[in-house]
């Protein structure tokens, strides 16, 4: 059918339109530039499935549509969970290095820059903390090296105590304290 | 501090200064110590009426407060003596009024004052100071005459300049303040929404070390205390963290974790690393030098829990400090070096601790209801410490007296205090 051949020419079209996003896209070295692109396509790809087959060559297919807008959102979005640490320990357990498997595909798919945090519960000091912070990110770090992501992805900090995720002093505020956070660096 | 000193007459009687430090006791037995009582008059207000009546009150209240914080002094206000306190000097001044010139009137007008310590009852006049202070300047005027009587009474030098700084803040944000060792003249230095932590006194003042997230990722920043400017010292991958200022002024201690591991490094103020002290997979982190600058004190968990360790400033002769308690850091030289204050954890508490510098006569200074108490400092009096407490359940900063066994609290509110230290 003629409506068949023109699907596919608009899918080749859209494909090679995707393409040449894609390229421009990679070359945007800077997050100010990339963040009014995915906006711009998605308003010209709902506009054009309204249109007649004639305008076929201007169909742009959003580049959200092809998978997660990794520069805009944060690791949790697209699958990436954190892992948590025993009190006052910085190695990983079995189900934190299942945990990190997952991530170690996600992240190497997703391509982009990811900050690694590590954070401690409450107790103890401001410094040991901020020390094993920093321990338990180089740990996630390592281990995510081991599984083929790139170094130069995984950036490292440590916020010991100060940034919490539950508040309280409790058994279970500590134990979701104690943790490896990824976020947008 | 910028005091406007007129005049500073200091007629010293020769006899009595020769003898000064046996005329005063006080003596510290551990349970028993002997004060010096001091009677302070009202000044009298020679002129300018309620500008002068106020400066007067205002140098009272100080320099009575500052003779009680050092420790030292009873004092009472009246011949009368309801306390029964038995005198043996006598404070007595006078002020006058703001010198109507066309160049300063008003508010920024300084006021004349002129202090007297005097013996009791023989009146014998020690020392006299005139001071010129604008209204701005006159807390730190009566801070500077207390300074003045402390040392000539005891021989020691007074605290009464001394200030703290510390971070306060929560949710992802503190900013450093500075506040006057009795609670007032509270200053914000930082405002950058980010965490600003552990900052450390230059020994002439004039700058603060500390680890901020300013710029994003962790460095260590110093900023001048003159103008408030801040500089970038070093920012390196990780850690860069707890700096220690060398008593010299001319290097720092700091720990950082580029290599790989939290370690010790010795580094200039300008951000170049001299020299790398430790060598362990273990976490090292919490400097602190010795008061003369050859060793230093620090954290290292090699053995499984984090414990005290000193060695020399080349990295040499480690010696471990701690075997009580499953989690000791925080450690800080006392000005005289024979003592050592430090944090310990004992199960989910933490507490202040003070031992000699050879490790013996531990003691712990925060007992249960003081919650957690972490990082001490030393006044450079060696006989105060602040510190930070939940016990009210925010943390505030707490200034301890090691002598008599007492804590007052400095600061006040509901934001969070940490990471405090005493300026030199």
């Amino acid at each position: 059918m003629n409506r068949g051949w023109i699907t596919r020419n608009a899918m080749l079209i859209a494909g090679l339109v995707l393409l040449v996003a894609l390229i421009s896209l990679a070359g945007c070295g800077s997050k100010s530039d990339v963040e009014t692109d995915p906006a711009a396509g998605t308003g010209v790809g709902e506009e054009t499935e309204e249109l007649p087959v004639e305008t076929v060559p201007e169909v742009v297919e959003p580049v959200v549509e092809e998978g997660p807008d990794y520069l805009n959102l944060n690791p949790s979005d697209y699958g990436v969970e954190d892992v948590f640490f025993a009190f006052d320990q910085y190695d990983l357990d079995d189900e934190s290095m299942g945990i990190l498997s997952h991530n170690a595909r996600i992240i190497k798919e997703a391509g982009v820059t990811i900050l690694v945090s590590g954070h401690g519960d409450e107790r103890g000091t401001v410094e040991y903390n901020l020390a094993l912070g920093e321990k338990r990110a180089r740990a996630v770090r390592d281990y995510l090296v081991s599984l083929g992501v790139t170094v130069g992805q995984l950036k490292i900090t440590s916020y010991g105590e100060s940034k919490p995720f539950a508040m309280g002093s409790n058994e279970d505020a500590w134990a979701k304290n104690r943790r490896a956070h990824f976020e947008r660096p | 501090m910028p005091v406007f000193f007129l005049t500073c007459v200091f007629w010293p009687n020769m006899a009595l200064a020769q003898g000064r430090h046996t005329e005063v006791v006080i003596e510290h037995t551990g349970t028993a110590f002997i004060k010096t009582d001091v009677l302070i008059r009202d000044l009298d207000v020679l002129s300018g009426g309620v500008e002068s009546a106020d400066a007067a009150n205002l140098m009272n209240r100080i320099v009575a407060n500052d003779l009680r914080l050092s420790g030292l002094f009873l004092v009472g206000f009246s011949e009368e003596n309801p306390d029964s306190l038995k005198y043996e000097f006598t404070i007595e001044g006078t002020v006058e009024g703001p010198l109507r010139d066309a160049a300063q009137t008003g508010e920024n007008a300084p006021v004349t004052i002129s202090l007297n310590l005097l013996s009791y009852p023989q009146r014998q006049l020690l020392m006299n100071k005139r001071y010129r202070p604008l209204p701005s300047q006159m807390r730190a005027t009566a801070h500077h005459f207390a300074n003045e009587v402390i040392h000539w009474l005891s021989g020691e030098p007074g605290i009464c300049l001394t200030r703290v700084v510390f971070s306060r803040g929560s949710g992802g944000r503190r900013d450093l303040y500075v506040v006057d060792y009795d609670g007032e003249g509270l200053l914000r230095l930082t405002a950058n929404r980010e965490l600003n932590l552990c900052p450390d006194w230059s020994p002439d003042g004039k700058e603060i070390a500390f680890t901020s997230y300013r710029d994003g990722e962790q460095a260590l920043f110093s900023l001048n205390t003159t103008n408030g400017k801040v500089r970038r010292v070093i920012a390196r991958e990780g850690l860069n963290l707890g700096a220690s200022w060398h008593p010299g002024g001319e290097e720092l201690l700091l720990a950082l974790s580029h290599g790989g591991n939290p370690e010790i490094y010795r580094i200039t103020p300008q951000g170049k690393i001299i020299k790398r002290l430790t060598v362990s997979k273990a976490i090292e982190i919490s400097p602190s030098w010795a008061p003369g600058g050859r060793d230093l004190v620090f954290t290292s968990d090699r053995t499984g829990t984090p414990q005290l360790y000193i060695i020399d400033s080349d990295g040499a002769g480690r010696r471990r400090l701690t075997f009580e308690g499953r989690y000791n850091d925080s450690a800080v030289w006392s000005p005289s070096g024979d003592q050592i204050v430090y944090a310990t954890r004992s199960g989910n508490y933490t507490q202040i601790v003070v031992m000699k510098s050879t490790g013996e006569d531990r003691r712990v200074l925060t007992g249960r209801r003081w919650g957690n108490s972490e990082d001490p400092s030393w006044a450079p009096d060696g006989r105060h410490i602040v510190f930070a407490s939940d016990r009210s359940g925010v943390f505030k900063l707490y200034v301890y007296d090691v002598v008599e066994d007492t804590f007052r609290q400095l600061t006040f509110g509901n934001d969070p205090d940490i990471t405090p230290a005493w300026s030199h």
